[in-house]
């Protein structure tokens, strides 16, 4: 899974609207454009990117496609500041330590 | 067990060190401890600086000469408390729009030993909060590390 990609797709507005939509429910493309100000096909080319970064899932049902999120690819995403703030502060306690001793 | 608010990431330790070496060495010295593998610039990273005063700069040198912003200081409170904004958007990019808190507190302890609280707030200016906090999905890789950070801090 990755999360650099998840990060990426999150950064437009537009793809953040859309993502927010969809926490309400599933949804097919119509729905997620009706309210925003651009066409269809971008609508379409912004789901493409949240799915490629894992973000959302597409569900075919009948004639329709339903996006709906992918909850395992929005944990990434935070895991992946966790994993970096946790090697972050590490790497400050040792120094800190190593500081003090040698005052 | 402790619930871990999901929209931020919350770390609690200790360090054997005063106050103010603690805090000294969390500004003063950021680039001694920042992973060089982090940072948005446009070539290898040669310094991470933070501005000592409220309105400084938090922000990378390159080995190309250029510099790339992380964010900027909200709080500056020697040794107590430093409050910075991490402005890094979705696109690896410092967004002047977006501003999410990355607080540290410095408590002393004893004369060698300061608790060190840290948390970086908003996380869902980045995602969705209520969809990451309802997800039944991974807690236990969370919980886990957040055990393993905590045991091997204190």
């Amino acid at each position: 899974m990755n999360s650099n990609l998840a990060f990426n797709a999150l950064g437009d507005p537009t793809r953040r609207a859309i993502f927010e939509k969809l926490q309400h429910r599933p949804m097919a493309v119509v729905a997620i454009a009706d309210g925003l100000p651009i066409s269809r096909p971008a609508v379409s080319q912004h789901l493409k990117v949240l799915k490629e970064a894992r973000l959302i899932n597409l569900r075919t049902v009948g004639n329709n496609n339903i996006y709906e999120l992918n909850r395992e690819g929005i944990l990434a995403m935070r895991n992946y500041l966790d994993k970096f703030w946790d090697d972050a502060l590490m790497n400050f306690k040792a120094l800190a330590e190593q500081t003090e001793k040698h005052k | 067990m402790e619930t871990i608010n999901l929209t931020s990431i919350k770390k609690e330790f200790t360090v054997e060190a005063s106050q103010q070496t603690a805090f000294e060495v969390f500004t003063q010295k950021i680039d001694l401890w920042w992973p060089r593998t982090h940072h948005i610039g446009s070539s290898d990273m040669t310094e991470m600086v933070v501005e000592p005063r409220v309105g400084g700069r938090w922000y990378s040198k390159h080995t190309d000469g250029s510099e790339a912003n992380t964010g900027y200081v909200l709080t500056y409170q020697p040794y107590d408390l430093l409050v910075l904004a991490w402005q890094i958007d979705g696109d690896f990019k410092c967004n002047p729009d977006l501003v999410t808190e990355v607080v540290t507190e410095f408590i002393s302890e004893g004369p060698t030993t300061t608790r060190v609280k840290f948390e970086h707030k908003d996380l869902h200016k980045l995602g969705n909060g209520k969809v990451v906090e309802s997800m039944d999905q991974g807690w236990g890789d969370i919980m886990e590390r957040y055990q393993q950070f905590t045991l091997n801090n204190n």
